[in-house]
């Protein structure tokens, strides 16, 4: 009968409002506006960061901060050291006790990867947050250099900006003459899907002189088999790690009736871009160049 | 001739409360943090003395921010869902029902997903917006409640076997609108959606829903248990039970909104969790028997226990990473849904 | 109202419509009778003669058209169902079982309607629910399993838990359909001698003549809804009339007793 009484006292004297208590003896906070907007209260010095997304992983290691990277998810595998970091679970669904017990200064998400109930559940706990949402390749940028700032890495954060805004004028000016060339970039293959007009893969893909074919307001469209010949791209590009696994379906489905009408699977104008294309993160002018190196091959072998 | 009386059932019921404390310690010592039984008694004794200090700071706010809390979730959502799924087995006359067949969980699907697409185009108060996907379940079910009352009903009033049909109809409309709401959903929520589809505890919640659930038990429970006499007497048949006092259309009433209130606030705090309302009863029926008085209570203490028991799997099997719950008792469930089939036929 | 009369059934009639654009079906027309206690009354008439309508009126399932039925002065089918069910028992074809059930379990749910809704079972339920299946001859049988004893065992312990409502009045609908000639003439007999020493008031429902004939007190004979005629089994088994109702040639046998006998014609007799 105690036992009983025990457990339902236990469970139910938890009121509904809950007082929370600064454990640790308060350091100085001050107050950020994070990228969705949220008021974000940190310590004036961050020594111990969470990332929960791959792309702000890759950051905080290009910001020379990943010594105060104390723990990032599985998917976080970029670069090589990244993956020895203490793992907290997946970018949807960490796991709240492995982040809690890393007492971390501050948790990093990104709203387009990231679950908004995990924002809510690590405030509840305490825990800051800080929230990016890059939706353009200058905006992937600018984002990086407010995080530098926000992380006491401010110079480094300048430093990368430079060399980005460089490293992109400079593509610029190569494809300066050249007309884009019009592409359907692959996000499956069956059913055919690819990104709409207002994704950041979209406006990705004008840094490297080309232009996506597809015209939709929805973020990942589909498409026919039909409709897609019909808007006759020039080229199709996937991405991925595995280059191989793609010249392999793409063969695949040259022998497929209906693909084969298709001039890109015809004359193999396929270009491969590595998944650094799906981060918004410092590889992504890396990514620009790759992808422009495939489909203006002429601006860049006259370099070489 | 030995009836059951009310000191056989609470004797019964205070075991089976003990077993489900032996079962809340032990999967209080599994987690991301080390737990000694000493800390952990350390750490409880200061939580039931209010928070007091004592508590080892450093692991003591996980064990009652984090642990505690998703235990205690886990507890209120096995017993509501096996509450309910009792309950239905009597109200629809069908060993097969569980909490899910009359829609009620497609319904608060629909609209938490709902919630979910609208939010970021809200301006809510931080308050409202943390409770406002569950808050879109629980609306959902709302809804699918008294949609399915309404089609379900046979010449004004309410009625098993076409309450069954319409809950089944109702059901697979609305699970046909979540797949199609899933499409339209930005790629990043529909991850979190599944998850959350598929029953999930791990998600820290605001303590008011936490509070909601409790009570929204208990409540249900009382309701449903006063008619536990009256459901006794409904499984020897409806016209039968008409002819020994039994207001059959009332009780049916109340038994369906309870227990539909019971999912329904379950599902839109944790997803559905799948068998926990179908097996739970059952097994419960060969220790117990099918005497409602007894059965009603042990369901709820057998609910709490499988769900606590499959959460822990869940978040320790693949660590750090998490199956969901749904997942682990669709694994359980599945096969010993089979063997408890084939003991009955054999 | 005579002060010995239980059950009144008082011009009663009844009509339901399938559906509501269509025209009510009348399945039964202005029906009077009695009961008095420790009289058992059989309804008797082929199928579709009204004679279960007649049986779920007095029951207070239905309400009356036109007419009242009146149990110890208050009409049937206004009592509180708890109330009812202190009064008022019925025997009649089970349905399934959900779950397996013992006998005593059974019986022991006779006892339901006294008391409050939610209600645990005392030591009085417990004597009376063992006295209901003495009295009927099956107290062997208590520990039991529902599904595991015979058709005519099944049925007295049905009767027994009607009887463990302590009614005034017992309705039985057509309780030995199922059941082999030994078994009903086994129950009909226990329910006269039971319906005598207890002072029930008794309607039965049956479609079959020489049971009727030879336990009933009185005979309501219907066919297509309407009441023929109400008597003792002698004055209505009139060969014409039933031979009418029943469409068959037969014979009727007038006995010493005052209990007829009805025998079946061949056709070439």
């Amino acid at each position: 009968m105690s036992a009983t009484a025990f457990l339902l006292l236990l469970l139910t004297t938890a009121s509904p409002v809950q007082t929370r208590n600064q454990t640790s003896s308060a350091p100085p906070l001050r107050e950020v506006t994070d990228e969705t907007g949220r008021a974000v209260r940190l310590p004036a010095q961050i020594g111990r960061i969470v990332s929960l997304a791959p792309s702000l992983t890759e950051t905080v290691y290009a910001l020379g901060l990943q010594d105060k990277l104390v723990g990032d998810t599985e998917y976080c595998d970029y670069p090589a050291d990244a993956a020895k970091k203490h793992k907290v679970g997946g970018a949807i669904n960490p796991n709240m006790e492995e982040i809690a017990a890393l007492k971390p200064d501050v948790v990093l998400v990104v709203k387009s990867l990231n679950r908004l109930e995990t924002v809510r559940a690590l405030e509840q706990l305490g825990i800051p947050v800080y929230s990016t949402d890059p939706h353009s390749v200058i905006g992937v940028i600018e984002s990086m250099k407010r995080l530098s700032d926000v992380l006491g890495a401010g110079n480094a954060g300048a430093k990368l900006e430079r060399t980005l805004r460089e490293r992109l004028a400079e593509i610029q000016t190569k494809l300066k003459d050249s007309p884009p060339k019009r592409v359907f970039f692959v996000v499956w293959t069956e059913p055919l899907q690819s990104i709409g007009k207002r994704t950041f893969i979209a406006d990705l893909l004008t840094y490297c002189g080309a232009t996506s074919v597809v015209e939709s307001q929805q973020d990942w469209p589909k498409f026919s088999l039909e409709e897609t010949v019909r808007l006759e791209p020039e080229y199709l590009v996937f991405a991925t790690n595995h280059s191989d696994n793609v010249k392999n379906e793409v063969e695949a489905l040259a022998v497929k009736p209906g693909w084969s009408a298709m001039k890109a699977i015809k004359y193999r104008k396929i270009a491969v871009v590595s998944d650094a294309i799906n981060r918004p993160g410092p590889r992504i002018v890396d990514a620009v160049e790759e992808l422009a190196r495939q489909i203006h091959p002429e601006v860049f072998a006259e370099k070489n | 001739m030995q009836p059951l009386t009310l000191s056989k059932v609470a004797v019964r019921c205070g075991i089976l409360a003990l077993v489900l404390f032996v079962v809340v310690v032990i999967a209080l010592k599994f987690g991301a943090v080390p737990v000694s039984l000493y800390g952990l008694t350390k750490d409880l004794v200061g939580v039931l003395i209010g928070r007091s200090s004592n508590i080892s700071s450093e692991y003591g706010m996980i064990i009652r921010e984090i642990r505690l809390p998703r235990i205690a979730l886990g507890i209120f959502v096995g017993a509501s869902l096996s509450v309910a799924g009792t309950s239905f087995q009597a109200l629809l006359r069908n060993p097969l029902a569980d909490p899910y067949v009359l829609g009620v969980s497609y319904g608060a699907a629909v609209g938490s997903v709902l919630a979910l697409i609208v939010e970021p185009h809200l301006a809510l108060r931080p308050e409202i917006a943390a409770v406002f996907t569950p808050l879109g379940g629980f609306f959902g079910a709302t809804l699918t409640i008294a949609a399915v009352y309404l089609l379900g009903r046979y010449h004004g009033d309410i009625d098993s076997k076409t309450l069954l049909l319409s809950g089944v109809i109702v059901g697979s409309f609305f699970s046909a609108m979540i797949l199609l709401l899933i499409t339209m959903l930005p790629s990043s929520s529909t991850r979190g959606v599944v998850y959350w589809l598929m029953g999930d505890l791990s998600t820290p919640m605001p303590p008011i829903l936490g509070w909601v659930l409790r009570t929204g038990f208990f409540a249900g429970f009382a309701l449903i248990y006063l008619t536990a006499s009256d459901l006794n007497l409904l499984l020897a048949g409806e016209k039968e039970a008409m002819h020994l006092g039994v207001d059959v259309k009332k009780v049916q009433l109340v038994v369906y909104l309870a227990a539909s209130a019971l999912t329904g606030l379950a599902v839109s705090v944790s997803g559905s969790i799948g068998y926990v309302g179908l097996i739970v009863p059952h097994v419960m029926r060969m220790i117990f028997g099918t005497d409602y008085r007894m059965l009603l209570p042990a369901s709820a203490f057998g609910g709490a226990i499988a769900v606590v028991i499959a959460d822990t799997m869940a978040r320790t099997v693949a660590a750090p990473s998490e199956l969901g719950v749904g997942a682990v008792t669709a694994i359980v469930g599945a096969p010993l849904f089979i063997y408890l089939l084939r003991r009955r036929l054999a | 109202m005579n002060a010995d009369v239980r059950l009144s059934v008082e011009q009663v009639s009844y009509a339901y419509s399938p559906n509501p654009s269509q025209a009510p079906i009348f399945t039964l027309e202005a029906t009077s009778f009695q009961v008095k206690p420790g009289e058992i009354v059989a309804v008797l008439g082929p199928n579709a003669s009204g004679k279960s309508t007649v049986l779920r009126l007095v029951a207070g399932a239905l309400e009356p058209l036109s007419g009242r039925i009146l149990l110890n002065g208050a009409e049937t089918h206004l009592m509180e169902p708890r109330a009812r069910a202190q009064k008022i028992a019925m025997v009649q074809q089970e349905s399934q079982l959900l779950f397996p059930a013992k006998v005593w379990e059974f019986v022991l749910q006779g006892r339901h309607p006294h008391g409050k809704s939610l209600r645990f079972e005392n030591s009085d339920d417990v004597t009376i629910a063992t006295n209901a299946l003495r009295q009927v001859g099956a107290d062997h049988l208590a520990d039991r399993w529902m599904d595991e004893i015979s058709g005519g065992e099944k049925q007295r312990v049905i009767l027994a838990r009607a009887l463990a409502q302590q009614p005034v009045l017992l309705l039985l609908d057509e309780p030995t359909l199922h059941l082999d000639i030994g078994a009903q003439v086994d129950f009909l007999h226990t329910l006269k001698k039971l319906t005598s020493v207890n002072r029930y008031a008794v309607v039965i429902v049956t479609h079959e003549l020489n049971l009727a004939g030879e336990y009933a007190d009185q005979v309501v004979l219907m066919q297509k809804g309407k009441c023929l005629r109400v008597g003792t089994p002698a004055s209505v088994y009139q060969r014409d009339l039933l031979e009418q109702v029943f469409q068959t040639r037969l014979t009727v046998e007038q006995r010493v007793n005052g209990r007829p006998k009805v025998s079946v014609l061949e056709s070439s007799e």
